[in-house]
């Protein structure tokens, strides 16, 4: 009897123990990550939005509280036309990738069947990012400028007799250059999506009548909207946080969110820095709001 | 009855190996017609090349009197139902159902009350009523084949192609679906055409079956026909009901690697050489009993045997090492009990086998 007793006692401490075991190795696995962004998410965007508080005069910045830097943000031509200037390119720059992202997503995803080819394709695409960033950007001066290769060869070629000068140095410059590098992100996520349609069902629509265009418009398209807001986000966090491109390929005639930032920061202008980065922050959650909102990811992935 | 699709040496090859090696076929109106062939056999090739998704490196393909081997699938009014069903994964069975109609390129109906009250219709005919709002991905297997056939059957095909339609399903289901699919069938007056590699599928549900065999039609026939006339050893094989021993014709007898057996019955010309006797025309006796003057006797040696409720099906060893497969139905009897690896004399009669020449 003892004996038996004993054994149970036994068996149930150890139920005990293994079901409290479990939340400590929960937590133990958690508290790295947590502890990461706590300390470099969390902690400095609420101190972001609390310096753009902070009184700012010429030379110097105090934790007295005022909204003096957010009246200045919000009253300048400057800083309401650089908010302006980023929703523009951001705008531009997510329909350019989706218009050249797309067909080339459609080319490596659906119509490359071989597995080995398609993604042979897709490394290609990362090829460019074997070379640093400020690389990529800056090889655009000798393809676009004045005396680039753009056009020299147009001139040649008797398009053209007098160089186009609006190919660099200007809004489109820092369109086509972003375009380029961020397209990829677009074509990765995309691609994904449409390699995972069933064959079937694409022969099956045609079977039943449907012409290609029909096709793209009414299966393949919505089947791949969940690439598609996936590249939108990747592209949109990356556009709207720009600040390199516009620098090297505008010769500071663009300025975005990300430019004044970086000006501001450089003249110890802290709260306006903060004024900027907190608007820029509320901008980026609400576009991903957004785009999570046409298609809910946690289904269709 | 005249035909409304007609296949002249149609041949097709795959880097160089043939899958299809000149095939030539005419397949009646307003029939059930089934198209068996093992794995291998060119039969999904076959239907693709029919539907237009492959086309092929020669012959002609006539369909209700057009050639049609070149002209794009959507074009071709032949519908296709796939073998894992390939319906619209984002769209409702109701959508699923309503595409071809809406979307095809020649003769769409736009307006949305024709295309619900067809789609209505549709869904009563394969008896889908109540799940029109589904989503494809909360209905099961048997529904998701109803709605595939129903998609197909909306835009009113001449024709219609089933790749191993049943072959998704689970063995009650299928058994099922058979009657369905033929009674369906009945009811929209149209041809189907049904791939399997099932022989009681095939011998099921075919007012035909065609016998495909490395790329030729071997046979084709009604069903009882070809179970009891099989054109050649091959086909024979195929339906899985006959035991057959190769070797060749000398004077009265078939001379085979377990002995010289006399002659009596159908002999048909084939090509190949076989003799084939069927499992359930087989008697088991005691190795002693002698046999009757019009009967063929071997022995071979008891292995197991397999019960399958109506019948049982026992297992021989013959004296060559092959083994020998007789069926005994179980309506008058009950099942015997053979001794392992005892020898028992196998009988049946000259006139029940047959030969091959």
């Amino acid at each position: 009897m003892t004996m038996a007793a004993t054994s149970h006692d036994t068996a149930a401490e150890t139920a005990e123990t293994s079901t409290r075991k479990q939340p400590d190795r929960t937590f133990w696995l958690l508290a790295p990550g947590v502890i990461w962004m706590l300390l470099f998410l969390v902690a400095p965007i609420l101190m972001m939005v609390y310096v753009s508080f902070w009184t700012q005069t010429t030379f110097k910045i105090e934790p007295t509280l005022t909204l003096k830097s957010w009246v200045t943000f919000f009253s300048s031509d400057t800083y309401l036309g650089a908010l302006w200037t980023t929703i523009r390119i951001w705008l531009v720059v997510l329909a350019s990738t989706l218009l050249v992202g797309y067909p080339a997503a459609l080319f490596v995803g659906l119509f490359v069947r071989n597995k080995t080819l398609s993604t042979v394709l897709l490394v290609l695409c990362v090829i460019p990012f074997w070379t640093s960033f400020l690389i990529r950007v800056l090889a655009w001066r000798p393809m676009l400028g004045k005396e680039g290769a753009i056009n020299m060869i147009l001139m040649s070629l008797g398009v053209i007799d007098q160089p186009i000068e609006v190919l660099l140095f200007s809004e489109l410059s820092v369109i086509i250059g972003m375009t380029q590098i961020y397209c990829v992100f677009m074509v990765g996520p995309i691609a994904f999506m449409l390699g995972r349609i069933d064959p079937a069902v694409i022969e099956a629509a045609q079977d039943l009548g449907a012409g290609f265009w029909r096709i793209l418009r009414t299966i393949i398209l919505p089947l791949s909207m969940p690439g598609v807001v996936v590249g939108a986000i990747f592209v949109s966090v990356m556009v709207l946080g720009e600040f390199a491109t516009s620098a090297a390929l505008s010769g500071r005639k663009v300025n975005l969110l990300g430019n004044i930032i970086v000006t501001q920061v450089g003249s110890l202008k802290w709260a306006f820095a903060a004024v900027a980065g907190v608007v820029l922050t509320i901008l980026m959650g609400a576009v991903v709001a957004a785009l999570l909102r046409v298609v809910d990811l946690r289904k269709e992935l | 009855m005249s035909s409304v699709l007609q296949l002249k040496n149609v041949r097709k090859a795959f880097a160089g190996v043939p899958a299809l090696a000149g095939i030539d076929a005419a397949l009646a109106d307003n029939s059930y017609i089934s198209l068996l062939g093992p794995s291998g056999s060119g039969k999904t090739t076959l239907l693709r090349v029919i539907a237009g998704f492959e086309q092929p490196d020669g012959g002609e393909i006539l369909f209700a009197g057009r050639r049609i081997d070149g002209v794009p699938p959507h074009e071709r009014g032949i519908g296709f139902v796939f073998q894992n069903f390939a319906l619209f994964p984002h769209l409702s069975v109701a959508q699923n159902i309503a595409f071809g109609l809406e979307n095809r390129a020649i003769d769409p109906v736009t307006d949305g009350r024709i295309v619900a009250a067809r789609v209505r219709d549709m869904i009563g005919l394969v008896g889908l009523s109540g799940l029109e709002d589904r989503a494809i991905t909360q209905i099961s297997g048997g529904q998701k084949q109803r709605v595939a056939l129903a998609r197909t059957l909306v835009t009113e095909p001449s024709m219609v192609l089933l790749d191993e339609p049943l072959g998704a399903l689970d063995a009650n289901l299928r058994t099922r679906m058979r009657g369905e699919l033929r009674t369906i069938r009945e009811r929209c007056g149209v041809t189907f055409l049904h791939v399997t590699g099932s022989e009681t599928e095939a011998l099921a549900m075919g007012d035909t079956v065609l016998v495909l065999d490395r790329g030729r039609i071997a046979q084709s026939a009604d069903a009882g026909t070809l179970y009891s006339r099989p054109a050649s050893a091959d086909v024979a094989r195929f339906l899985n009901c006959y035991n057959i021993f190769p070797g060749e014709i000398a004077g009265e007898s078939f001379v085979s690697p377990v002995g010289a057996l006399a002659l009596g019955g159908l002999t048909q010309a084939s090509g190949k050489p076989g003799y084939a006797i069927r499992y359930d025309r087989v008697s088991i006796r005691p190795r002693d009993a002698a046999p009757a003057g019009d009967e063929v006797r071997i022995e071979g040696s008891f292995v197991a045997s397999e019960y399958s409720g109506a019948a049982v099906n026992s297992f021989f060893t013959l004296d060559d090492g092959r083994v020998f497969e007789v069926e005994t139905h179980l309506s008058h009897a009950a099942p015997e009990a053979y001794e392992e690896r005892g020898r028992y004399a196998l009988v049946w009669k000259r006139e029940d086998a047959l030969v091959f020449a």
